[in-house]
């Protein structure tokens, strides 16, 4: 064994022969159509194309099949052998909001007070954190960074993993409404604080109805920062994200939701299996948060988290995989899923979990989550299924933008290979 | 007839009406005192007879043994006579006793009788440099009888009790009174019956070493060489003191001269089953003698205590209800918990039917006042009365050494016992009379009084001519109807007050036309009442009571209602869900056939092999092997097979990581505080995890030593450390130790670098003083300090630096300290930089434990890189993974896993939490690989073992199968059905 070590080692010293550490810098936007050909193409929502070409321009897919005809000027590259997947999402993070955990001071996540609907995540992203290029080379290419703490967070974003600013990063701003759904273990704190959500809800739709009625002519009523942004809760057009993991949790926000009339979309579903039928007679999704990870229970088997998105699955309940909320860990995303892979989900629906679930989740099956004309040109190129260890991300696109590889941890490798090699060579 | 007798409170009582209860209690004393031998006589002589006769009784003289209509004679104190034929002394006060049941006196053989105000804080004399350490007290020196819990031990039939010091590790030492009220002088049985002692420290004391556990269990170990030292040294010095610095002189160290030989037994106040085997680990150090103060989770240990002849005393404070209220409360009540609650009450009978004597506290109760009530509760589950009672007399009696004089009704003992008015065992009796050393004490009236039945009602004006009928509910509540003026009305209050017969009801008057309440007040003869009445718009009116119908006697054996016992439970352990009948047994050979092993040895990765394993270890690997006669063949084709998995670096399954009250504390242990009780281990056998490296934390520059464990679930914590594995220390670099406390050095990295640096020096200064010694056994004998010994065996590696680190520069400083110290530093921990100093670690021998892709929380684990394991193995570092997760120690392969996303191959990213991670434990000899001669720990995989899709389907350690996939389903139905059975009990209870 030791033999093939060291001829390992000689091998990977010359794999590791890239001359300089690169910058990491935002790649420019496309500029001219890219076809990549001889490909196997993973559509996530349609058939895998073998021996397929993929023609993106200004981003976009323009057209995806086995006969491509390629608009002059097209850059060609020949992927055979290869696989293209859509980016993956990771559904839930805090990305480009915290840096360093234990540094209150890189982190921008829970604002003051227990109702912040107006808070925005996209506006204190910050696109120099080092985790986006670390989360990019693991496939990782869309990032719904989400606000924390109190009682109603803030408003996620869908952000794109390369760009010079966040401006230019927001796929889609005001994802999802987040809400933490209180803690049950203590009777009278849960009937206060359910009471507190209800009476905050009732007042922002006061609000509104104040608001319309003053547009129709009726008596004027001042601008309210923090209810102005509930309103397109109230009209339908942003989700409440609330977490929720115990069962008591989960069944109170259905029935809250409905009663509240708004969208409704469950966080970290840790005990969600309980009660899947009736998430899915209400269509509720389900983003499920951690899968690598243990029950919290002695007597729940020792896969129970791991089995989770397949016992969803068989249940007809719709489900995302999300990372965890450290921005530092977002390349575990495709372990997540593989975990579930392992306990009883299909590889298919394990990959689905991290592209076409999430994107149709969080409304953006228009732009990602799966390849086909008119979406977003946000793919991978790999030797295999994402969510396998073994797996390399060889290059990615996001929106047609061919993205710097080079990451932080690979940084740090190849400057420290080089004192090796120095110390190696002194000798 | 009673309220004739001499009483020390009937006599108070005649002082005067208007006395308080706590002028009583200050009075109390002093009549006691007039018993004293040497106290002399304040105002009037007593000289009231000290001789009884208790008639027609039904004694029990010891547990089995009753005399039917016997009699007891006692005079002075002391039993005079019993028997079936005993002539009664003329000079006697014969008490009738028909219906009764007389018991020797109750001893409680762990109590705080006395201990009510213990002094927290010793300011003054020769005390030990640790506040923990008080074993110079002496029970009756700290004795407080003012407020002492006597009244209540005695309302449940104890007449002696252990008095125990409370505080401290080394408490002090207890002595056995009685229990009648009054100065301790009179009281005291005997003293210096033991050493009591706690494995915890008691917060009361202040805050400092030793904050944890393992520093409990390591102080305690110190002290005990200390006493050792200290009688040595003082013997040294009064021999020949010229020229010899003078030894301290500590009350403590002299105080503990017999334990240490065995000579006074250490009473250990044990909490959990795990205590008790902490504790026990000391007799195989020291010639200490053990006793323990039980905790109720002794039937976890039945085969344990039964080789074991140690003695026990068991606590009866059962566990509350567990909270299933609703089903969510349900969910979250883990089995241990359901099955403590329902097997405790059972905890006296399965040991003594096992064989195991024990004797009872009321210890460890809210209120000494359930003990009764939970003893009934014991033996409604099956303890045998006669054990029950031994457990309360003879084995107390022998234990505490009082056996001469207590424990037993015999002639010649101490008049110490108990009158009651039925079977003490079951429910419905009640102690009425504690007779303490002579002494009689009164604990419940015999109801003399009975105001039960109908009685007919005269009034003088016919006024309130009535019929009353009183009866009692089961709770003992008195209520009932008057029938007046062809009205039956419900009366709102009915009481007796027994000591002066008087009876009182009170009705509406209303419906006869009065305008508000009617009471009636009176006294009771026997079947007569005279009263008056106050009866609304008249004056007071007279009536008179005639009993026409007496109350039925109602059986009481219904009440209690008790929980279903066809529930059989049967022993497993650990004592929770997934815990087994016993450890998997071990087949002569196994043979695993056509699986892709991969033997990180030798051979490599080989296909369609075979995997032999007998008794327990590798024979052989191969293709095509033979199958032994009775080997246990298993079809691995398919399949892939490893070693068991490695994690160097995890910190479950112990009680407490970080001892913080000392920087530096290589004398604690992690071997002393494994728990079994620990569901993580078996979550880890079912990812395929074998064998663990369970250290200390991270608080101190030099923390603690840790210990190698299998994951051999359902054994005893003692048998998971890996024999003969090498010892090992933790070390902490950066910022954990220096963010410890405000005001504890070092505060900065300079200073963790300098006080290691200062206390090798000292430690090669304490070796060279001991070398001096042993050549030439000149001067005081030197003290032994674990401390000491500890970093003297680091720097001679006997015990192997395992250091926790991040920055680069506290790596290299620790190198450079250890070269200047001429030794190696065996491994950096989670050396999320140490990728930086790759060269400067292959060129010093130390290894490198890092996780795959853990970093970025703080400061100094903000250059974190997933390739850190992949260029420290290129450098030429022996690197293995860690998980520092008792989660991520789960799935140590898909660690591995994330090695290959990183460019390592796959047989090298499999040693990393296999072959390698037992070299840099020291433990390669043993696992990590399957070669000949080696542990047969060994995992079936599903499918390549660094594939997401793959799992373990089966983990074996030591040839023996510790999990099975299919086991596993089973036992999760079984969880489930034993869940719902328990859950259901409690809610019917």
């Amino acid at each position: 064994m030791k033999s093939s070590i060291i001829a390992l080692s000689l091998l990977l010293i010359s794999l590791a022969a890239v001359p300089e550490a690169e910058a990491q810098t935002p790649a420019p936007k496309q500029s001219e159509p890219i076809a990549l050909t001889g490909g196997t193409i993973h559509t996530i929502s349609g058939d895998v194309i073998e021996n397929g070409t993929i023609l993106f321009e200004d981003g976009v897919i323009t057209a995806i099949g086995t006969n491509v005809n390629l608009p002059s000027g097209t850059r060609e590259e020949d992927v055979s052998g290869k696989h293209i997947y859509p980016g993956l999402i990771d559904s839930w993070n805090q990305m480009g909001i915290t840096e360093i955990g234990a540094v209150p001071m890189t982190t921008d996540v829970n604002e003051q007070g227990p109702v912040n609907p107006n808070v925005k995540v996209e506006r204190a992203f910050n696109p120099e954190s080092r985790w986006i290029g670390v989360g990019r080379s693991a496939g990782v290419l869309t990032s719904v960074t989400s606000p924390g703490g109190g009682l109603v967070s803030g408003q996620s974003a869908a952000m794109m993993m390369d760009g010079w600013a966040w401006d230019e990063m927001t796929l889609k701003s005001g994802v999802g409404m987040i809400v933490n759904w209180p803690n049950p273990n203590n009777d009278d704190n849960y009937t206060d604080a359910i009471d507190m959500l209800r009476s905050t809800f009732a007042d922002a739709r006061s609000y509104m109805h104040a608001r319309m009625a003053m547009e129709n002519g009726g008596p004027r009523h001042d601008f309210d920062t923090r209810w102005e942004a509930m309103i397109p809760v109230f009209q339908g057009e942003r989700p409440v994200v609330v977490s929720a993991n115990e069962v008591r949790q989960i069944q109170d926000a259905i029935i809250w939701a409905e009663e509240e009339e708004v969208e409704l979309i469950i966080l970290g579903g840790r005990d969600s299996h309980m009660v899947a039928d009736h998430l899915r007679s209400k269509e509720i999704p389900v983003i499920i948060t951690e899968v690598l990870t243990s029950p919290n229970r002695s007597w729940e088997g020792y896969d129970a988290r791991y089995a989770l998105p397949a016992k969803l699955h068989e249940a007809g309940v719709k489900f995302a995989i999300a990372g965890g909320s450290s921005a530092a860990y977002v390349n575990r995303l495709p372990y997540e899923a593989g975990a579930a892979a392992a306990y009883g989900l299909s590889i298919e629906h394990a990959v689905k979990a991290l592209t076409l679930y999430p994107a149709k989740i969080l409304g953006l099956r228009d732009r990602i989550g799966a390849l086909e004309e008119g979406m977003d040109a946000t793919l991978l190129i790999t030797d295999g299924n994402p969510i396998e260890y073994a797996t390399q991300v060889e290059q990615v696109y996001v929106q047609g933008r061919k993205s710097d590889m080079m990451d932080m941890h690979r940084q740090f490798y190849e400057k420290y290979r080089e004192k090796v090699d120095q110390r190696q060579a002194e000798r | 007839m009673m309220n004739s007798y001499h009483d020390v409170s009937l006599q108070i009582r005649r002082v005067g009406k208007s006395i308080s209860l706590f002028a009583m209690l200050m009075i109390l004393p002093l009549t006691i005192a007039a018993q004293s031998f040497t106290s002399p006589t304040d105002g009037m002589k007593v000289n009231t007879p000290g001789v009884h006769a208790f008639t027609n009784a039904t004694i029990i003289t010891a547990p089995g043994e009753t005399i039917e209509n016997g009699a007891l004679v006692i005079r002075d104190g002391v039993i005079e006579a019993v028997g079936s034929n005993v002539d009664i002394p003329s000079d006697a006060r014969v008490w009738e006793m028909d219906g009764k049941t007389i018991y020797p006196g109750f001893i409680d053989a762990h109590s705080a009788v006395g201990m009510q105000n213990p002094r927290s804080e010793l300011d003054r004399g020769n005390l030990s440099w640790n506040a923990q350490i008080r074993a110079h007290l002496n029970a009756e020196h700290e004795f407080e009888s003012e407020g002492d819990a006597s009244s209540r031990l005695r309302s449940q039939g104890f007449t002696s009790a252990l008095s125990v010091p409370p505080l401290g590790i080394f408490r002090g030492q207890t002595a056995v009174v009685d229990l009648n009220d009054g100065s301790v002088t009179d009281r005291l049985i005997r003293t210096g019956v033991s050493q009591s002692v706690k494995l915890t420290r008691s917060q009361e004391l202040g805050f400092g070493y030793p904050t944890s556990p393992i520093g409990g269990i390591a102080l305690i170990r110190q002290t005990l060489y200390d006493a050792d030292w200290y009688e040595r040294a003082h013997e040294t010095y009064q021999n020949n003191p010229s020229g010899l610095q003078r030894p301290e002189n500590n009350a403590a160290l002299a105080a503990l001269r017999d334990a240490v030989h065995g000579e006074q037994p250490l009473l250990f106040q044990t909490n959990n089953d795990e205590e008790i085997l902490r504790a026990m680990r000391f007799t195989e150090e020291f010639e200490v003698t053990p006793w323990l103060r039980g905790n109720g989770h002794e039937y976890k240990l039945i085969d344990y205590l039964s080789e074991r002849n140690v003695p026990l005393i068991l606590p009866l404070n059962f566990p509350d209800k567990p909270e299933v209220d609703t089903p969510e409360d349900a969910l979250g009540e883990d089995l241990s918990v359901l099955r403590h609650w329902y097997l405790a009450p059972e905890n006296p009978k399965r040991l003594a039917e096992a064989g195991i004597e024990f004797s009872f506290t009321t210890d460890g109760l809210d209120n000494p006042n359930q003990f009764l009530n939970n003893l009934r509760k014991a033996v409604h589950v099956g303890l045998d009365k006669n054990d029950a009672l031994a457990a309360l007399t003879v084995n107390p009696a022998s234990l505490l050494g009082i056996d001469r004089t207590h424990g037993t009704l015999e002639e010649g003992k101490a008049a110490s016992f108990v009158i009651a008015d039925g079977d003490l065992f079951e429910n419905g009796s009640r102690v009425l009379d504690v007779w303490v050393e002579g002494h009689y004490n009164r604990v419940n009236r015999e109801n003399t009084t009975d105001a039960r039945g109908r009685w007919e009602i005269v009034s003088t004006d016919a006024s309130i001519d009535a019929e009353l009928h009183i009866e009692e509910d089961r709770r003992g509540r008195l209520n009932g109807k008057v029938t007046i003026k062809g009205e039956e009305i419900d009366l709102e209050s009915v009481s007796v007050h027994d000591a002066s017969r008087r009876f009182r009801v009170t009705f509406p008057g209303e419906e006869i036309g009065y305008s508000g309440k009617v009471r009636l007040t009176g006294s009771i003869s026997g079947d007569d009442l005279f009263g008056w009445a106050e009866v609304p718009g008249q004056s007071r009116v007279q009536w008179k009571g005639n009993r026409t119908e007496l109350p039925e006697e109602s059986d009481d054996s219904s009440d209690s209602a008790t929980i279903d016992r066809d529930l059989v439970l049967e022993d497993i352990r650990p004592a929770m869900e997934y815990g087994v009948k016993s450890i998997p047994s071990q087949p002569q050979h196994v043979l695993v056939r056509n699986a892709t092993v991969w033997t990180m040895g030798e051979q490599g990765v080989m296909e369609n092999a075979d995997l032999l394993v007998t008794r327990g270890r590798v024979a052989e690997v191969g293709q095509n092997l033979s199958a032994p006669r009775n080997a246990v063949v298993i079809d691995g084709e398919g399949k892939h097979v490893t070693p068991g998995l490695i994690d160097a670096h995890l910190h479950s399954g112990v009680t407490g990581v970080n001892e913080i009250g000392n920087a530096i504390v290589p004398e604690v242990r992690m071997g002393d505080v494994l728990n079994i009780n620990n569901i993580w281990m078996y979550r880890q056998l079912a990812g395929g995890l074998t064998t663990a490296h369970v250290m200390h934390g991270s608080a101190n520059p030099i923390g603690g030593q840790n210990v190698h464990v299998k994951m051999r679930w359902g054994s005893l914590s003692d048998d998971l450390k890996i024999e003969g594995a090498p010892r090992t220390v933790k070390f902490a670099l950066g910022e954990n130790p220096k963010r410890v406390g405000s005001d504890r050095y070092p505060e900065t990295r300079m200073g963790v670098e300098q006080i290691i640096s200062d206390r090798f020096s000292m430690a090669r200064d304490y070796e060279a003083r001991w070398n001096e010694w042993e050549e030439n056994g000149e001067g005081l004998p030197p003290r032994r300090d674990l401390r000491m010994d500890a970093i003297v065996d680091i720097l001679n590696e006997d015990i192997l630096v395992q250091s926790h680190s991040y920055r680069q520069d506290e790596i290299l400083a620790l190198i450079r300290l250890a070269e200047d110290f001429d030794f190696t530093i065996k491994a950096f921990h989670h050396g999320v930089e140490a990728y930086k100093v790759a060269p400067e670690l292959a060129e010093h021998g130390a290894g490198a434990v890092v996780w795959s892709d853990w970093g970025g929380f703080k400061i100094e684990a903000y250059d974190n890189t997933t390739f850190n394991a992949r260029l420290l193995h290129e450098a030429g570092v022996l690197t293995s993974l860690h998980s520092d997760n008792s989660q991520i120690a789960t799935r140590m392969n898909w660690e591995a896993a994330k090695m290959v996303r990183a460019g390592v191959d796959p047989e090298t990213a499999l040693g990393m939490v296999t072959i390698y991670t037992a070299q840099l434990l020291g433990i390669d000899d043993k696992v990590g690989s399957l070669e000949e001669g080696k542990d047969g720990d060994f995992v079936i995989w599903s499918g390549d073992p660094l594939s997401t899709l793959s799992k373990p389907e089966q983990t074996w350690i030591d040839g023996r199968k510790y999990f099975d996939l299919s086991q596993d389903r089973r036992m999760r139905r079984a969880i489930e059905r034993e869940r719902d059975q328990l859950i259901q009990l409690i809610l019917e209870d």
